[in-house]
């Protein structure tokens, strides 16, 4: 392998490593991976068996309380996992909505009879969901979110649009954002239900994200949600929705890492024998001088998501060390992309698909790097996030 | 040391050098030879003079950690000669060697390293001896004003000569350092030459670069934390400047490399002190981010500043010296980037 040196997680986060490996040896078989890859790329990552197979083997919720089924492991185990899920490109994507953010937000603000019935399904990989928090206008104000939620006997009846939700053409539910009270101050009149997509006056239209798969705008005509189905009281649900996104943090920067750090043993280890017209490319200065950066800001991303999961661990919420972290690690992967079609010129644009291809993925990487800079709140909000929290400045 | 023993540690190092050399009085005392003659002495009656000397106790977190301090007070105390004696001498069962050592950490003596081959930039020359008798030129060599002695690295060992031995010259290279660098003549001084092997001289030559690196890190911090104050307090347009989006993301940038290259730093550091191999790896990583990093800090810290900033007699040009000439030398991003290439890569044939 031609990648820097892991970091020595501690004793623990290994053995679990090698536990992780030993399971996926077993399950995520090179004969299914290939069988995986035959797809087309837009379904790749979402599958409904593997992620049920992981839940009746108790791999969903590893870092849950262990009052809730979970493992209660380290957030550094759970990055531990999440990279050696994403290193034998094992998909995941089917449950880590629920598991993550639905999950942490049921343990905070869920009713006794929320948990008893949703998170053994989610666990067992057998409830899907999507989140439905952007609108056409709400995207960086997300707190001026205007579809609508009123109380009809025991149902709630939801009116508006949603747009932007990774596989929300695939989810069986919606973690949705509605406005409940249109009078009061804007972060104080929303709330949160969770949605059968299934329900009747539910419409989905999913298009192509430049990065390959799809993302959806829903609309909701009158569809009656029971009461039964909302998390945290009405009219809390800015609360629920940022509780939430503090945990999935970890989770989603862990992915993040491990795709970045698997393009990059990609590019490093068809660099080390590459001639190209007669050319070794690894004795041009030019390139050693590109991968010599890289490689020193992979450690750097690296350190940033090593210290938010250790302030997770301490009981802290990192908020504009997240920030930090989320920044800096997509904007790497946009150089990744850049230096690699730098480095590999035309070759450089050929998709994984292609066979002639130099480097698999190394487009793709670039394409999937935007996702990174504007999901989950731009980079240029995170900016502000640092600016305002982190350096105390004023807004 | 544990993490709370190096909170200690970092409190009273501040302490000290807010005493021995102030803020105020830095820039001012920064052309004083008499003051920065004053220091060895007080840093010494703080046991900083032995820092190196202990790797049970003392190990390179704990080096960084007082350099980070020095860089943070804007001191030109001349730590960086001691901490590589301390290094490199630390077996040497010579007399002299041992005696220099007591020296040294009683606040006597003051050394300056000549790192020459092992400095990283090929233009740092080179010394040889001849029996007893040391010739050649070293450049880009720090403290050396003040130094009553050198150590000069050769292959496979070093040189000791006193700075007022016959037959040597130190004429200082002023440029952006401050204090300047100087360049060492020598022309067949007499020397004591000690074995060691190469391989340590080089381990002790990355402190140097590690320690350096530090130290630019606790300038651009402080200069940093400046311009944060000022963004809070400085009105125009009716409103702090630090209410303005082009100004917060400015600084939050300059918060995500500060914090990027402490992290580096730290981990490489830690690798070091735990035995870890791969050591050499992470630091060069720290280098290679921290160099380009911490000088795009300084020079955002300086915009934020404004002219207010730009004037010599502010602290911030004091941090902008020390931040450059810190990680340009020893073959700056160029050689870090390249020993990663080497590592990833393997070396070109």
């Amino acid at each position: 392998m031609s990648r820097l040196p892991a970091h020595d997680m501690g004793p623990a986060a290994n053995a679990f490593r090698q536990e992780v490996r030993e399971w996926l040896a077993q399950h995520w078989t090179p004969e299914q991976r290939a069988e995986h890859l035959r797809k087309p790329f837009k379904e790749r990552g979402w599958d409904v068996e593997f992620s049920r197979l992981m839940g009746s083997d108790g791999w969903i919720g590893i870092g849950w309380p262990k009052e809730f089924g979970g493992q209660g492991r380290s957030a550094t185990e759970q990055i531990a996992f999440i990279t050696e899920m994403a290193n034998a490109g094992a998909p995941v994507q089917a449950h880590n909505t629920g598991e993550s953010i639905v999950a942490q937000a049921l343990f905070l603000h869920g009713t006794n009879e929320q948990q008893d019935e949703w998170l053994p399904a989610i666990r067992r990989g057998e409830r899907t969901f999507a989140l439905g928090y952007s609108e056409p206008e709400a995207g960086s104000d997300l707190a001026s979110l205007r579809t609508r939620a009123i109380r009809d006997d025991d149902d709630w009846v939801v009116n508006g649009q949603k747009l932007w939700s990774t596989g929300g053409d695939k989810a069986e539910y919606m973690w949705l954002a509605v406005r409940t009270d249109p009078d009061a101050k804007k972060h104080a009149g929303i709330s949160v239900l969770m949605v059968d997509l299934r329900s009747s006056g539910v419409t989905i239209r999913p298009s192509l994200a430049l990065y390959g798969k799809t993302f959806s705008a829903q609309f909701y005509d009158n569809v009656r949600v029971p009461a039964k189905n909302m998390v945290g009281a009405v009219n809390n649900g800015w609360k629920v929705i940022t509780d939430a996104l503090a945990a999935e943090r970890v989770m989603i920067g862990g992915t993040r890492m491990a795709g970045i750090e698997r393009a990059f043993d990609h590019l490093t280890e068809y660099l080390k024998t590459a001639v190209v017209g007669g050319k070794v490319l690894k004795a041009d200065p030019a390139i050693r001088d590109r991968i010599g950066a890289l490689a020193a800001d992979i450690e750097v991303a690296r350190q940033f998501q090593m210290r938010n999961a250790q302030l997770v661990e301490q009981g802290k919420v990192p908020i504009h060390e997240a920030a930090m972290g989320k920044v800096f690690a997509s904007e790497l992967q946009e150089r990744l992309g850049q230096a690699a079609l730098d480095i590999l010129g035309t070759g450089g644009l050929l998709s994984e698909d292609t066979e002639s291809a130099p480097v698999a993925e190394m487009e793709q990487v670039l394409r999937h790097a935007i996702m990174g800079m504007i999901g989950g709140g731009t980079n240029e909000i995170q900016r502000n996030v640092i600016a305002q929290r982190g350096l105390d400045l004023p807004r | 040391m544990s993490d709370a023993e190096r909170s200690l540690l970092r409190r009273s190092v501040r302490d000290v050098l807010s005493n021995i050399w102030p803020a105020d009085k830095a820039v001012d005392n920064s052309g004083n030879a008499e003051a920065i003659a004053t220091l060895w002495p007080a840093m010494a009656r703080q046991g900083l003079s032995s820092l190196g000397s202990n790797a049970a106790e003392v190990g390179l977190r704990e080096i960084a950690l007082v350099f980070e301090e020095l860089g943070r007070a804007a001191c030109p105390a001349p730590l960086l000669g001691a901490v590589g004696a301390n290094l490199a001498l630390a077996t040497q069962p010579s007399n002299t060697a041992r005696a220099l050592l007591e020296d040294l950490r009683q606040g006597n003596a003051t050394i300056a390293l000549a790192l020459g081959a092992f400095d990283g930039d090929p233009a740092a020359g080179r010394a040889e001896t001849r029996g007893d008798r040391l010739s050649g030129k070293v450049s880009f060599v720090e403290d050396a004003q003040t130094a009553t002695h050198f150590l000069v690295f050769l292959d496979g060992g070093v040189a000791v000569v006193a700075s007022d031995a016959p037959g040597v010259r130190v004429e200082a290279t002023p440029g952006l350092a401050v204090p300047a660098f100087s360049e060492l003549t020598l022309k067949n001084a007499p020397t004591l030459r000690l074995d060691i092997p190469s391989e340590l001289l080089a381990d002790v030559a990355l402190v140097a670069r590690l320690a350096c690196a530090s130290r630019a890190l606790g300038a651009a911090h402080r200069a940093f934390d400046l311009a944060v104050d000022h963004a809070k307090a400085r009105k125009q347009f009716g409103q702090p400047i630090g209410q303005f989006q082009a100004i917060q993301h400015k600084l939050a940038n300059c918060l995500i490399s500060l914090d990027g290259a402490r992290l580096a730093l730290d981990a490489a550091a830690a690798a070091r002190d735990n035995d870890n191999p791969d050591w050499r790896v992470f630091a060069s990583s720290a280098v290679a981010f921290a160099s380009p990093a911490l000088r795009t800090v300084s020079i955002e810290t300086h915009r934020a500043l404004g002219a207010i900033g730009y004037a010599e007699e502010h602290e911030a040009p004091r941090h902008f010296r020390r931040v450059h000439a810190d990680l340009a030398r020893f073959g700056g991003v160029s050689r870090a980037r390249a020993e990663l290439a080497d590592f990833l890569l393997g070396p070109v044939q």
